[in-house]
């Protein structure tokens, strides 16, 4: 068993040095150290300053204990951890490649090849399947918390906002004022800075599935699938998908995420080749229905992790080529592109992953139409706006089973519950439709190249089949509306009826 | 016949009994470690496993309820609970966890709605003392720990413990090197000290003079940050608790509870000095301030309102703003 031939670490700061700084947060700092009873066996500390860390020393209790109780070849789990003035010191194997954040950042700002990119997912997913096994979500899955050795082994880090279902939540901390002190990397050297907009909730935002941030439907396993696979998107292009739009505060307070426009997003212009197999694997993971999202088991069995290179591989391909963390650390924090002053808002109302593209569009839900094109991708997306339109007639159906129940207790019910949900229903497919068509208009002034002519047309036509297809929903929910509201009436009657019968039996 | 039965799947009571059957064979043979032995670890760890899953449901399928009362049932009839605690040790990291969340479960499951398992802890108080002293072993404190405080849900469970002589371990157990096991055991004296209100608040009268004199002179003058904090934490919990009322009272009577406060207050982390001045202000407000109470803070008037005068919130806080006000009245008007 591992737990007996595991090394005592001591419990004193007296039996560490630290040699320098290899990454730091908001609220904590990380070492490298070595341990000097053991041979000096080189360690990482983590540093967090409690006194900074504000009301909420569970969630760092939380993260302790799932430390101290993770064992996993893919999993960062600490030696043993301590009280040092007002700091708590984790000790931790020392990774000695950092972060792959970091490795990307400073070497591969245009991502990393994709047969790089499949055994570092791989050992991802196998540390996705224990936790996931324990019940445990982890919640802030990206290359910032994936750890790399000198050897090519890969750790998953940062246990500081996993939660585990099989514990009964927190009575009222989390809501009220969590601690910054979790959410810093661990050898992340660049979104550090971001932390402290992070406060209130789980995770970072890039990397953050739908429904975290809708986060009334509730976590689940599948919200780790989703950052797997920004993640992915992430090693592969650089940076994660929209990062070159600012984050603002908003986003995290809010379900509909705010995001600001920039003027130049340069989308498209890397153009990379990726396997079939990659892109697919990457768009299951980003399925916007979590239970269509599959399992790390069922990941490791796609057919990307098939022929997968080795550590070695890593070895030789990737971390010959970027500087000791110590240097990196030393050149200073980088920034991911961020925090350019505002231009415009515009609302995001979902995420769309565009295989082709190999990229995650925003899906807007504007009601003006800017003057600078943004890009041309929208026409593509009217397979899932009618999925959308599908699910939102779905809803309706339930809403109209559901009916009969309410009917059942009385009428009124189904005129206070049912009726303002179909009118606004109604009112925002009214808006989605004025959204295409100002889409339909912006096309006709902005498409004037020859080449693109045939796909502009084709492109219309599909937005037009699309109005229609909407204009048809509409008539549709008329129709179901007229129907609800003779159904009530009818109700109400019978209602009355009764009521009258009573009264009339009373007497 | 028989091959007619074997093909049955096992009823969550035969799960419950094979587990137990295991657990015997493993209490029994120590610590040998023969093929044959290693087999039935194997095989109980594949049970225990399966508990968990009948008790939490899986990827396929939710808990089925009667199926949870079966195995309830069936687990206190007998000495499961006591077998598989003793043998937690022998059991490796991933069983043990499996182990804690089938214990943890067991506490909250209703069988006849009743919760049995309070009914077997209340019978087998021993078990309690076991796992209380379970944070004197580093391997399985954070097991054990985590049951504990599922236990301790049962409000009978909670004064037991309260009143037996394992209260005054926590406080070598709060300050224990170990931040993860110290910090669970602090957790779970939190628990024992604010959950059950009304058992809480006997305790607390019945013990008060041991009690914070441990806690004033272990706890909130320790030399270790994360004690003092939780511990001045969870003293303005305890005493702004109104079932803690006539404890509360007497706690800010004291003339050396409002000198060791005044220390707080001066402390170097802010964390502690705000959460001294939500005990200070109990003595400040008390309606009936004995003498020598009057006399301190008539001596530190001065510096006191001083202090006060400059004393901020990071954040704006608003009734913070207003307490000091408060308080700061109270003492110029002495």
């Amino acid at each position: 068993m591992d737990e007996a031939k595991r090394m005592v670490y001591p419990l004193d700061a007296k039996s560490y040095r630290l040699l320098y700084e290899i990454g730091s947060g908001v609220s904590a700092v990380v070492y490298k150290a070595v341990c000097l009873p053991l041979d000096s066996a080189v360690v990482a500390i983590k540093s967090i300053d409690l006194e900074r860390s504000r009301a909420n020393l569970d969630e760092v209790r939380r993260e302790a204990k799932a430390m101290a109780l993770l064992n996993h070849p893919n999993v960062l789990r600490a030696h043993c951890s301590f009280i040092v003035d007002s700091h708590l010191w984790v000790v931790m194997p020392f990774m000695a490649a950092g972060s792959l954040q970091s490795i990307v950042s400073s070497a591969f700002a245009d991502g990393l090849p994709e047969q790089s990119i499949a055994p570092v997912l791989k050992e991802i997913l196998h540390a996705l399947s224990y936790l996931h096994g324990q019940g445990l979500i982890h919640r802030d899955i990206k290359a910032g918390n994936i750890l790399v050795d000198s050897d090519g082994s890969i750790k998953l880090a940062d246990f500081g906002v996993s939660a585990s279902i099989y514990e009964s939540p927190p009575s009222s901390s989390s809501s009220s004022s969590s601690s910054s002190c979790s959410s810093y990397p661990m050898y992340n050297l660049s979104s550090s800075s971001l932390s402290t907009f992070f406060n209130e909730m789980a995770g970072t935002p890039y990397w953050m599935a739908p429904e975290v941030i809708h986060s009334h439907v509730g976590y689940g396993i599948k919200a780790d699938i989703w950052s797997f696979g920004i993640t992915a998107l992430e090693l592969a292009h650089g940076r994660p998908p929209l990062s070159h739009l600012p984050l603002s505060k908003s986003l995290m307070m809010r379900i509909t995420n705010r995001l600001r426009l920039e003027d130049a997003p340069d989308h498209t212009s890397s153009k990379k080749k990726f396997s079939k197999a990659f892109k697919d694997m990457v768009a299951s993971c980003l399925s916007h229905d979590p239970s269509k999202r599959p399992s790390a088991d069922k990941l490791l069995r796609h057919p990307f992790f098939r022929s997968c290179k080795s550590a070695d591989y890593l070895v030789k391909n990737v971390l010959q080529a970027v500087p000791t963390v110590e240097e990196r650390f030393k050149e200073g924090p980088v920034t991911v592109g961020l925090a350019s002053p505002p231009n415009k808002t515009r609302r995001v109302s979902g995420w769309n992953f565009h295989e082709e593209g190999f990229e995650l569009d925003p899906i807007y839900l504007g009601e003006e139409c800017e003057d600078e094109s943004t890009k041309g991708e929208e026409g593509d997306d009217d397979d899932d706006d009618q999925e959308e339109g599908k699910e939102e007639g779905e809803m309706l159906q339930a809403l109209s089973t559901a009916a009969p129940n309410a009917a059942s207790s009385t009428a009124s019910v189904v005129k206070q519950v049912l009726v303002p949900n179909l009118v606004s229903l109604l009112g925002s497919l009214d808006l989605q439709r004025g959204m295409v068509m100002n889409l339909l208009a912006r096309c006709v002034r902005c498409a004037d190249g020859d080449e693109e002519m045939k796909v502009r047309e084709q492109r219309e036509q599909l937005l037009l089949q699309y109005v229609n297809s909407l204009q048809q929903t509409i008539n549709d929910l008329n129709l179901h509306l007229q129907k609800e509201m003779k159904k009530n009436d009818h109700l109400e009657e019978l209602l009355e009826n009764i009521k009258m019968n009573s009264t009339s039996e009373e007497d | 016949m028989k091959g007619l039965f074997k093909s049955k799947p096992r009823t969550p009571a035969d799960v419950v009994r094979q587990t137990r059957d295991l657990l015997i064979y493993v209490d029994l043979q120590g610590s040998s470690r023969d093929a044959k032995r290693e087999e039935k670890m194997i095989e109980l760890s594949k049970n225990i496993r399966e508990l968990k899953s009948i008790l939490y449901g899986n990827s396929e399928s939710e808990p089925v309820a009667e199926a949870c009362a079966q195995l309830t049932q069936e687990f206190f009839r007998d000495n499961t609970l006591r077998l598989l605690i003793i043998c937690l040790p022998k059991l490796n990291l991933e069983t043990r966890k499996d182990a804690t969340q089938v214990v943890a479960n067991l506490q909250r499951q209703l069988v006849h709605s009743r919760l049995i398992a309070s009914d077997y802890l209340e019978a087998n108080k021993d078990l309690l003392d076991l796992l209380v002293s379970g944070y004197e072993n580093m391997d399985i404190a954070l097991h054990y720990g985590a049951m504990l405080r599922e236990c301790i849900r049962h409000q009978s469970i909670a004064r037991y413990v309260l009143e037996s002589e394992n209260m005054r371990k926590f406080f070598d157990y709060i300050e224990l090197p170990n931040f993860d096991i110290a910090s669970d055991a602090s957790a779970t004296f939190k628990e024992l000290l604010t959950r059950h209100k009304s058992t809480v608040a006997e305790f607390l009268s019945k013990n008060y003079d041991w009690f914070f004199a441990e806690f004033n002179s272990r706890l909130l003058a320790s030399s270790n940050y994360i004690t003092k904090r939780q511990a001045i934490k969870l003293l303005g919990d305890m005493l702004l608790d109104r079932t803690n009322s006539a404890v509360m009272i007497r706690y800010v009577s004291s003339k050396d509870n409002l000198m060791m406060l005044m220390d707080l207050l001066r402390d170097k982390s802010k964390n502690i000095q705000i959460e001294a001045f939500h005990v200070f202000k109990l003595f400040a407000a008390n309606r009936n301030k004995p003498p020598e109470i009057v006399t301190i803070f008539v001596a530190n008037r001065n510096k006191l309102l001083r202090f006060l005068a400059d004393f901020k919130t990071d954040k704006e806080d608003e009734q913070f703003e207003a307490d000091k006000e408060q308080v700061m009245k109270e003492i110029s008007a002495l």
